[in-house]
């Protein structure tokens, strides 16, 4: 060998071009192999920015609420949990002197009672179609302590909302709207909102004229759909003078303790639950948590399956290449030479997948996001596939992770080939 | 010191096949110098490539003392055997071997790979025009004539500078007159370069043209023939 050789410096790069050759060879396997992995990890990118995603968007609706703890009337939790989310329907309702009583406990800082009733929306109920945007949420508030519970809340500014206020306590005939019930209706300060509510035991239902007096900025939660007015007038109107619907607590101190010792005390109440928002999230978490087990066990199988498909074609590719090998051996490759090659390979059919997959994973979001919504609506608000770049990192790695174990038992068949027994079975 | 580049006594090579033991070398001795060029011949199953892979260290001997460059070669692991020939052996065999997804060019530089050497360009174009591809050196192996992809064979065994070309029936799928012109590319090395050539053929005409030839029968020599001087009588 002559020593004016240098050696060289890029080896690991000229590796990589031939393992790159190696697997152009076999185009379509090549491909097909890599859409395997792709899939896999498309599902388990998707489903990671799931588990993520939804997460974070229950835990910005319930931040969002602004109390901590609420007490409501007995009924299905979930139902609880959902209402107190959307502001839905099925309402029931606590005697108001609840809140005379609750009020005076030691451990809270702050709370406000809420009466929820629904409307149905003047101008619309005919021609459309029956659903929910026939109706309107109102939510009788006390503004003083609500506001207390989401300092966040603001007035709209702005040409057509400027003059915005809120209500008197007493005011028969001023609402204030939402964000999006405001856009919806096209309604701004100053114009008119109709309203026709069914009081309770009567059958037939009053038209109510308002005035809007202020339209509220975009909070991202259920207030956006909101119309509120005076709690006492929503009571008068709606026909249940003494009820309310919630009364939203912020304590003190809030832990599993405190909320505990709060529980005992105010459960002795007849037709009273009282519900933590960790209870609340971790029922909303159950809901999906069975779905997102589904998911979890078909990506694994996905993953599974993928890698057995890697292994297989570098295999094929390595036995279909035993004269090569044995040829590169007589040429000089060390075991090692042969192992890096053909490890190689795996890595980069599974690095390719990878990557693929995320950006399919990525790409498809919405359609995963849309598509979890029509099958059940959770009640949150915001994405709730969220992939962040650390889901990718982690599949990504994940899967180059794979391609380095699945890919070391054909590397290692690879560069045990022995030179002579492999050039003898000819080309 | 003597002027041996390969030193082989008393070569077995014994194959089990079930309970039958196949002699296919039976204590065979062979040297070879620097420069000369030998040819193996004898029928087929006589034993021809299980000598070649013997004394180029693809295969280790059963039985016997073998030195490769300095180096014994005698009962090493495959490992180990890779380490003796190593930048000393180049090889051509019978049917080419190229990689076909290779152009010319690369698959003359693909054993500096794997000696984790830079390719030279000049060096390169320096063996490519000895083997006469010059006008070849970007086209793939399927592109190429049997008698152009021996030769491509033939430079990717130069490139590293080897001390001896190992080459099994090198001319066996080729035509007359293309083997013709590749014994006459050999000894064109071997009188220029200094190279020493081992190669088996069935081609007696080749056989004679080389400085010695070995006949084999069931892994026995029964005929050593050349310059009485060169035999390395024992
Ligand atoms: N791996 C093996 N296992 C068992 N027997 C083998 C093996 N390789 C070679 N043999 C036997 O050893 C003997 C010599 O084989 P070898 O290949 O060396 O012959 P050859 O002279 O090269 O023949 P040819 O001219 O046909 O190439 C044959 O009988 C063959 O069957
Ligand atoms: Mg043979």
């Amino acid at each position: 060998m002559n020593q004016a050789m240098k050696t060289d410096p890029f080896i690991l790069r000229r590796y990589f071009a031939l393992a790159i050759k190696n697997l152009r060879r076999r185009l379509v396997r090549t491909s097909l192999t890599i859409a395997g992995v792709a899939l896999a990890v498309t599902v388990a990118v998707s489903l990671g920015g799931f588990m993520l995603g939804y997460r974070g968007a229950i835990d910005r609706s319930i931040n969002m609420l602004g109390f901590q703890v609420m007490i409501m009337a007995k009924g299905c939790p979930y139902e609880a949990a959902t209402m107190m989310l959307k502001g839905g329907t099925g309402l029931l309702y606590l005697p108001s002197d609840t809140y005379d009583k609750v009020k005076s406990d030691p451990e809270i800082e702050s709370i406000t009672p809420i009466f929820v009733g629904v409307a149905q929306k003047q101008g619309s109920g005919i021609r459309d179609d029956a659903g929910a945007t026939n109706f309107s949420v109102i939510s009788g508030i006390e503004v003083l302590s609500y506001k207390v519970m989401k300092p966040w809340i603001a007035l709209k500014s702005g040409p057509g909302y400027d003059g915005g206020r809120w209500f008197e306590a007493d005011s028969k005939t001023d609402v204030v709207l939402g964000f999006e019930a405001a856009e919806y209706e096209q309604r701004k300060v100053g114009d008119s909102f109709y309203a026709s509510i069914a009081p309770a035991g009567k059958p037939e239902p009053v038209m109510h004229e308002f005035k809007v007096v202020g339209v509220l900025e975009r909070t991202g939660t259920q207030d956006d759909g909101t119309v509120f007015m005076p709690i006492d007038v929503a009571r008068e109107y709606f026909g249940r003078p003494a009820q309310l619907t919630i009364l939203g607590i912020k304590l003190k101190q809030f832990n599993a303790v405190k909320m505990r010792e709060f529980e005992t005390r105010w459960l002795k109440l007849p037709e009273v639950q009282v519900v933590g928002l960790q209870q609340v999230k971790n029922t909303l978490v159950s809901l999906v948590a069975t779905a997102q087990t589904m998911i979890a066990a078909v990506a694994v199988i996905a993953i599974i399956v993928a890698l057995i498909g890697v292994i297989n074609t570098i295999l094929m590719s390595v036995y279909e290449r035993t004269a090569e090998i044995g040829i590169m051996k007589a040429l000089g490759a060390r075991r090692g030479s042969i192992f890096q090659l053909i490890w190689l390979e795996t890595v980069i059919i599974c690095l390719i997948g990878a990557l693929t997959g995320s950006i399919l994973a990525v790409v498809g979001s919405s359609l995963v996001e849309r598509a979890i919504r029509s099958i059940a609506d959770f009640g949150v608000s915001g994405s709730i596939v969220s992939i962040t770049p650390q889901v990718i990192m982690y599949a990504v790695s994940g899967a180059v992770a794979l391609g380095f174990f699945g890919g070391l038992y054909p590397a290692w068949r690879a560069s045990s080939m022995r030179p002579v027994g492999a050039i003898s079975k000819g080309v | 010191m003597n002027d041996f580049i390969i030193e082989g006594h008393g070569l077995k090579r014994y194959y089990q096949r079930g309970n039958e033991t196949v002699k296919a070398l039976d204590g065979v001795d062979v040297s070879i110098r620097k420069g000369e060029i030998v040819s193996i011949l004898g029928p087929s199953g006589s034993g021809k490539t299980t000598l070649i892979n013997l004394l180029s260290g693809l295969d280790a001997p059963t039985e016997g003392t073998l030195v490769i460059d300095g180096k014994s070669a005698a009962g090493l692991s495959e490992d180990e055997l890779v380490e003796v020939r190593r930048g000393v052996l180049g090889f051509v065999f019978q049917n080419f071997s190229l990689l076909p997804t290779l152009t010319v060019t690369e698959n003359i530089e693909l054993p500096l790979l794997f000696l984790g050497l830079q390719a030279d360009p000049e060096r390169t174009r320096r063996v490519i025009d000895a083997v006469g591809l010059t006008d070849r050196a970007n086209h793939l192996p399927r592109e190429l004539s049997g008698g152009q992809m021996q030769r491509v064979a033939i430079a990717r065994a130069l490139i590293i500078e080897p001390k001896i070309l190992v080459a099994d029936e090198p001319t066996g799928n080729l035509d007359r007159a293309t083997g013709e012109s590749i014994i006459a590319l050999f000894k064109k090395l071997a009188k220029e370069d200094g190279l020493a050539i081992l190669l088996t053929t069935h081609n007696t005409v080749f056989g004679s043209q080389a400085d010695r030839a070995i006949t084999l029968e069931d892994g026995r020599i029964v005929a050593l023939n050349g310059p009485p001087n060169k035999l390395p009588l024992h």
